[in-house]
């Protein structure tokens, strides 16, 4: 057994786990709280990733850059709410099918702005040597963000008014209505600050994925994935199930092959799915 | 299929009335529209030909999702991975055997829709025998595809004389041959167009038939309801199993004629892109309409075809996404839906929309005839129901706790107590719609206890729930069409007992009208009519007389009483004067148990009782 293999192995495990995890917090907000699987999730990281791009090209620092992907982002997406979501609440499929939709039309987009290639950027700050290997700094500063986010996520949905009623939509929308609660205005906001977590998504990872009409994809749909088998429990449950099939799928990758890895994350999607019919959090008293 | 009851007057029930013969079959139009297709490929372009072929196929696809979306509300997005492990199955076959036989696309394509059957009925199985929720299962059959993705691109392996090159993908597969020889010449492309044309009329007809038939009326029923479909004794996990299979046929039959057609496949038949297309097709067309995939198939198809050439800068993609989004949000009910409301229109059909007040007088509903079709058939004996020591528990809240009771025909049985005193409950878990937290239940000495609910049901249990529970959009006939099948099994058999029952409640002017549109009152009979027209051994009836006139509750009372002296009647009813006409043994529940028991003049009498219902507390806390 090489044990420095390992220590890399176990610290790529958990850096690309923390990646997928700043990609589908945001997702599993959404879903969460307003019941929209929202499929152009991925073209919505595009899209802050753009917007970083964009920025640092004209000179913004890279750390504002990403502040300002996730504001641009956050509007769009309470835009794209307003004009369109919000016109099919409570029909899953259907939203589904215009996000989607919505997710084509951003990705063409896109292609005609930028086209298929765009330089990436630098990655910044230096490298650490775990274990006799190098690991980039900047990946262990994802760890922090991925648990940054995740906190920050989990203490909104319960300290702050926003979250409670948020929460008291999502579980009764009649009642909640019935007490003067604006469900309207609250799905938007919860919408925008998933798209914002989207767009912060995009910026950060940047220096790891290169900005690209498709990068979202792939992190979207193991993110989706992760998302409908953790079930109701929106910020622990996603942590969880993104943690366990993520760190599982790349330690797999480093030992096998990426093909294995990624039918190790399908497939054990699979078996939640069948031993938790309704997503593995449902049990849960406290769900959040 | 949702038309209107105007549309289909009697065209579905077998019992036809003369007038519905003179109408134009409605088969018809898709052999017509197929003849004259076949008639215009000859002049068709070869180029066009080949590509029109090909958009069939996929129609033929999206034939497979409309089949389990469309009429049984399952939105599946594992039809790509059906089709493309039809269409690898069959091309597999077909390569081995191109050197001996002449024409292998005959045995590969049933050979395909068989893998695409098993594979389904494999995901199916998991689906609805796991109870998987709505939006779980479809991520299930959309994590699959993703699953043969994943594996497809990787997978370098010889099977025979095949190839299946991984990422390259499968070549050289054997195409559409004109003859049964060694040296059958190759289609031109007309000839496989008009080859695709005819498979898919057939397998359309097919679906139609399978549709009209009586395991597609009970299949419209589970859209509607699964809950009620199952109430009513049906298992409806199997008829959704079957269907599934059914679609993954016609999938892997597509897949396999998509790679004869193209004499290659090659994973990116399953990658995600793929998988959503489908369902746009069936939302263009319309979902709900069968021939819609078709149209849906064809509309993107000539889309993408145009676009592709040039038109609109080739941005195909852009205009996909904004289409769907417009479909979506504009025309949900597609292409199809929009032809069926303007054809209505113009024919000016006049639409029954508003009950004739007069029609739903039920001072006329006839307690004897409803007792008769209740008892009809052969002596069903005696029966015993044994309910002991059941546990039913919310959190911290025990609503029945340890309460044992029997029934047995002979004297209706009356459930009676305070609001929260667990009445409801009670009955619940007697009928099978709570599962225990212990005890068990007997039924004439069979322990029944971890049986579905549609099993006890099929064992003579009749379940009346407390909110009226039918098909609002399927006809009163249709809603008592599904119920009388369950036990008549026969189509003809159960239309005459639905007349009967229809008869029997005065509901003959409103029989074509969708049961949504009665009166609370009118749903109740319905609903307690769907009950007693499936002859069970055992009632259980919650608050059947809510939302009823005073003459529709003592109509109600007699007939309770009558049936009571044949079956176990076991009623919830808070109307004490309904309680009394009943005329049963009554048990007064209270706080999770039994309190009390007796006639209801002895119970009224009864200080006990009269403090728990005032909520006094003298006697109750000696008891």
């Amino acid at each position: 057994m090489d044990w420095n293999y390992l220590l890399q192995a176990l610290v790529l495990a958990l850096t690309s786990a923390a990646i997928l995890l700043i990609a589908t917090l945001g997702l599993g907000v959404v879903f969460g709280l307003m019941g929209v699987v929202n499929l152009a999730h991925g073209e919505f990281i595009m899209f802050g990733a753009y917007t970083a791009l964009t920025a640092t090209q004209h000179g913004v620092p890279f750390w504002l850059a990403c502040v300002l992907a996730a504001a641009f982002t956050g509007v769009f997406g309470a835009a794209v709410e307003r004009l369109l979501i919000a016109r099919l609440y409570g029909r899953l499929l259907d939203t589904m099918l215009v996000t989607w939709g919505i997710g084509l039309v951003m990705y063409q987009c896109a292609v005609l702005l930028f086209g298929t290639v765009t330089p990436g950027i630098g990655m910044p700050l230096g490298s650490v040597r775990i274990g006799g290997g190098v690991v980039s700094s900047y990946l262990l500063v994802l760890v922090v963000i991925a648990a940054g986010l995740s906190v920050a996520l989990y203490l909104l949905l319960t300290r702050t008014g926003y979250g409670v009623l948020a929460r008291a939509v999502v579980q009764d929308r009649t009642t909640a209505a019935a007490l003067g609660i604006d469900a309207r205005r609250l799905s938007c906001i919860t919408f925008a600050i998933g798209s914002a977590s989207a767009g912060l998504a995009g910026a950060v990872l940047l220096p790891v994925i290169p900005a690209a009409p498709n990068m979202g994809f792939a992190l979207a749909i193991k993110g989706f994935l992760a998302v409908v088998a953790a079930g109701p429990a929106i910020v622990s449950g996603t942590v969880l199930s993104v943690l366990s099939l993520g760190s599982g799928s790349a330690m797999v990758a480093s030992y096998g092959s990426r093909v294995l890895g990624d039918l190790l994350f399908f497939g054990a999607t699979l078996l939640l799915l069948c031993r938790f019919p309704l997503g593995v959090t449902q049990g849960w008293r406290l769900k959040l | 299929m949702s038309s209107s009851p105007s549309s289909t007057p009697v065209a579905s029930a077998p019992g036809r009335a003369p007038a519905a013969i003179l109408r134009l079959p409605r088969w018809l139009p898709a052999p017509a529209a197929t003849c004259a297709l076949l008639l215009a490929v000859p002049w068709i372009e070869p180029y066009l030909a080949n590509t029109i072929a090909s958009w069939l196929i996929a129609g033929l696809l999206g034939l497979s999702l409309a089949l389990v979306w469309g009429q049984m509300g399952f939105l599946s997005l594992g039809q790509t991975a059906l089709y493309g492990l039809g269409g690898y199955a069959g091309s597999v076959l077909a390569i081995n055997l191109a050197p001996g036989l002449g024409n292998p696309l005959l045995l590969a394509a049933p050979f395909g829709a068989l893998v695409g059957a098993l594979a389904a009925a494999g995901i199916g199985w998991v689906v609805f025998y796991g109870r998987l929720g709505q939006l779980q299962g479809t991520i299930l059959t959309y994590t699959c595809t993703l699953i043969l993705w994943t594996a497809s691109v990787s997978l370098n392996a010889g099977i025979g004389r095949a190839r299946v090159g991984g990422d390259n993908g499968m070549s050289d597969i054997p195409g559409f041959v004109a003859g049964l020889g060694l040296d059958a010449p190759p289609m031109t492309p007309n000839q496989t167009l008009a080859c695709v044309l005819v498979v898919c009329a057939l397998v359309y007809l097919g679906c139609r038939w399978l549709m009209a038939s009586s395991f597609g009326r009970v299949v419209q029923g589970i859209r509607h309801s699964a809950e009620k479909t199952e109430l009513l004794g049906y298992d409806t996990r199997r008829f959704q199993l079957v269907l599934f299979a059914v679609s993954g046929a016609i999938a892997g039959l597509a897949g396999t004629l998509y790679a004869a057609w193209g004499a290659y496949i090659s994973p990116s038949i399953f990658s995600a892109q793929e998988a959503l297309l489908v369902p746009i097709y069936v939302l263009a067309g319309g979902i709900g309409s069968l021939a819609g995939a078709f149209l849906g198939a064809v509309l993107v198809g000539a889309l993408s075809f145009w676009l592709g050439g040039g038109a609109a800068g080739g941005q195909a993609t852009l205009i996909l996404g904004l289409c769907l989004i417009a479909l979506v949000l504009f025309a949900p009910r597609g292409l199809a839906g929009m032809a069926g409301s303007i054809a209505r229109g113009l024919a000016r059909q006049r639409m029954p929309s508003a009950v004739n007040a007069s029609a739903l007088q039920h001072a006329s509903v006839n307690a004897e005839g409803l007792a008769r079709i209740a008892s009809a058939g052969p002596p069903r004996g005696r029966v015993a129901f044994d309910a002991t020591a059941l546990i039913k528990r919310f959190g911290g809240i025990v609503p029945v706790n340890a309460v044992s009771r029997s029934f047995a025909e002979g004297r209706a049985a009356a459930l009676i107590g305070p609001n929260g005193a667990g009445k409801s409950s009670f009955l619940r878990c007697c009928s099978g719609q709570y599962r225990l937290d212990g005890g068990t239940i007997t039924i004439d000495g069979r322990d029944v206890t971890r049986w579905p609910l549609f099993r006890r049901v099929q064992a003579g249990a009749g379940i009346k729930t407390q909110a009226p529970l039918v098909y609002a959009e399927l006809s009163v006939h249709e809603n008592l069409w599904i119920a009388a099948h369950r036990v008549a099994r026969d189509a003809r058999q159960a239309a005459v007992a639905a007349d009967e029952a229809l008869a029997a409640m005065g509901l003959q002017a409103v029989a074509r009208l969708p049961a949504g549109s009665l009166p609370h009152g009118g749903r109740q009979w319905l609903d307690i009519a769907m009950v007693l027209i499936q002859r069970p051994r055992i009632v259980f009836l919650d608050e059947p007389a809510a939302g009823m006139s005073g003459e529709e509750r003592r109509a109600l009372a007699r007939l309770l009483a009558t049936l009571g002296s044949t079956l176990a009647v076991v009623v919830v009813e808070h109307d004490m004067e309904f309680v009394k006409q009943l005329g049963g043994h009554v048990s007064v529940l209270h706080q999770g148990q039994l309190f009390a028991e007796g006639s209801i003049d002895a119970l009224r009498a009864d200080e006990r009782v009269l403090d728990i219902y005032l909520g006094r507390n003298a006697h109750v806390q000696a008891h």
